[in-house]
């Protein structure tokens, strides 16, 4: 579980990224936070694994309050928080099988990790979540000779490895077309239901929010300014969250052809 | 209207311009000129003391090709120099480079104190290093080592931050995010990306070193540069255009080699 309490946070040159936050998200869920860019979507969950940190308020993840953690105790709480970026953030010199198991560096030691040392079970489970994403046979090839979709799935498939309780995703598709869009979401919501994975989502078209998920957060200005269920939600919402009407370019359109 | 057409423009460029040229051309024919005087160094003596130069030159000829058996181990210990050098140097230069980079290094005080130590450091030329070891550890290829080491860390530090600064830094960002610790986000996030210019400016720094090491034998620091310089002193012409030619045709061969080897490398 995961709970926001009267959490601010303001960026050194004075921008209020949040402001007074109080969500309470269940395990299990499948959340998507909507809202325009500039909105605090990102700041809202890069605060939830602490890649920017929270100026007041409290912040708990697994009974955990995250603004106290440091060192080794934030970065214990890391490895349980898989993160996916928008531009994949792979490494790509690296092959894919390397890329994967970098998902298990935060239980493995410094100097066996340095020399590529990882035990057997580790090897077979970035096998077996390659597998899951439907892209083992690319195990040995680079990561940049791959296409934008499938270096999304290699990332799907490196925050599996780390075994987390909890799947962040920021803007996971904007750098992809439609039908690549739909395969990326549809892998995220079928880990979400197997899993039992809370999964917290970033995106910015209404059409697909309204597809996948369980509920729905709209932002404006660093604040939440809807929360509930996908069935309370309506066009007439997002107007509201966005604060104009909707446009064509707030929907991804197309299906998933495989 | 008569007075209109009457009018010629005096030249192609205004008063102005004109004016700074001529002025700076006398100042620059002047600085010459004292130049010259001062230090009695006139461009014609290259054409009057032309046929020294040549009767010079013909002393150099035919190289002593019978001195070759001296030549090699001073050779190879030229060679044996630039690689310990060259390893050393390499392997301080890594926590050094990441040290110098200020995408990974956010400290400021440690990251402008090291840049400031790096500048230093490439300000003292080599062979004023290979002076000052020579007097510190006396003749020989030990001095000339440490002189080169230092000298190639100034070069690979420098050309390795520089590398490190532009690279892709959203990996580091999703490392940090699964919970990896520092040392495992360079070792998994940065030493790939820059890999291939690291071994190619080794290489390259190799190729240095073994002309530099050349110069620094000339103050005693080992190599084949001692033995030129006890030739030249001799005034054992033969054997010093021996050593010349083995010596250019080695710096050839060895900068082909690794060359290659760069070539296949980024």
């Amino acid at each position: 579980m995961i709970e926001f309490q009267n959490l601010s946070l303001v960026y050194p040159n004075g921008t209020e990224g949040l402001k007074n936050i109080n969500v309470k998200i269940n395990e299990g869920e499948f959340v998507v936070i909507v809202g325009l860019s500039g909105a605090g979507k990102s700041t809202f969950i890069r605060s939830i694994n602490r890649l920017v940190t929270p100026t007041n308020g409290a912040l708990f993840v697994e009974d955990e309050d995250v603004l106290q953690l440091n060192g080794k105790g934030l970065r214990q709480l890391r490895t349980k928080i898989g993160m996916i970026f928008q531009s994949y953030n792979l490494v790509k010199r690296s092959t894919v099988i390397k890329n994967v198991i970098s998902g298990r560096l935060g239980y493995t030691g410094t100097l066996q990790s340095i020399l590529n040392i990882f035990s057997k079970e580790d090897k077979l489970l970035a096998y077996e979540n390659l597998k899951r994403v439907n892209i083992e046979e690319k195990l040995y090839n680079r990561a940049d000779e791959l296409s934008g979709g499938q270096q999304q799935r290699v990332s799907i498939a490196r925050v599996l490895t780390q075994k987390p309780k909890l799947i962040l995703a920021d803007e996971p598709v904007a750098s992809l077309d439609p039908p690549t869009s739909h395969q990326v979401m549809k892998y995220l919501k079928q880990i979400n239901v197997e899993d039992n994975i809370t999964t917290i989502v970033n995106l910015h078209f209404i059409d697909m929010a309204m597809e996948y998920a369980d509920r729905i957060i709209g932002m404006r200005a660093g604040e939440v300014v809807f929360d509930g269920p996908v069935s309370e939600v309506t066009e007439k919402t997002f107007e509201e969250i966005y604060g104009r009407s909707i446009r064509d370019e707030d929907r991804r359109g197309g299906v998933e052809d495989e | 209207m008569n007075k209109h057409s009457s009018y010629v423009p005096k030249g192609l460029y205004p008063f102005k311009t004109i004016l700074i040229i001529s002025l700076s051309l006398i100042v620059v024919i002047s600085f010459y000129l004292i130049s010259s005087i001062r230090t009695e160094s006139f461009i014609w003596h290259f054409f009057v003391k032309f046929p020294n130069v040549i009767g010079l030159i013909g002393d150099f000829f035919p190289p002593d090709w019978s001195y070759l058996e001296q030549v090699w181990p001073k050779l190879f210990e030229t060679i044996h120099m630039a690689i310990i050098a060259t390893t050393i140097a390499v392997i301080i230069s890594i926590p050094f480079s990441l040290l110098t980079a200020n995408n990974v290094t956010t400290t400021t005080w440690i990251y402008q104190f090291m840049r400031f130590l790096l500048n230093i450091t490439r300000t003292i030329p080599d062979i004023i290093l290979a002076v000052v070891f020579v007097g510190l550890f006396g003749i020989g290829a030990f001095s000339g080592i440490i002189a080169l080491i230092i000298f190639a860390i100034g070069i690979l530090v420098k050309l390795m931050s520089e590398v490190i600064e532009t690279i892709d830094m959203n990996p580091t960002e999703a490392i940090r995010a699964s919970g990896g610790n520092g040392l495992q986000t360079i070792s998994f996030a940065i030493v790939p990306q820059v890999l291939p210019q690291f071994i190619s400016f080794s290489l390259y720094v190799f190729e240095i070193n073994i002309r530099a090491s050349l110069v620094l034998g000339l103050v005693g620091a080992g190599g084949i540069g001692q033995l030129l310089n006890k030739e030249i002193n001799f005034m054992n012409y033969p054997a010093v255009s021996t050593i010349i030619i083995i010596v250019f045709a080695v710096v050839v061969v060895i900068d082909y080699i690794s060359g290659k080897l760069r070539e296949g490398l980024v």
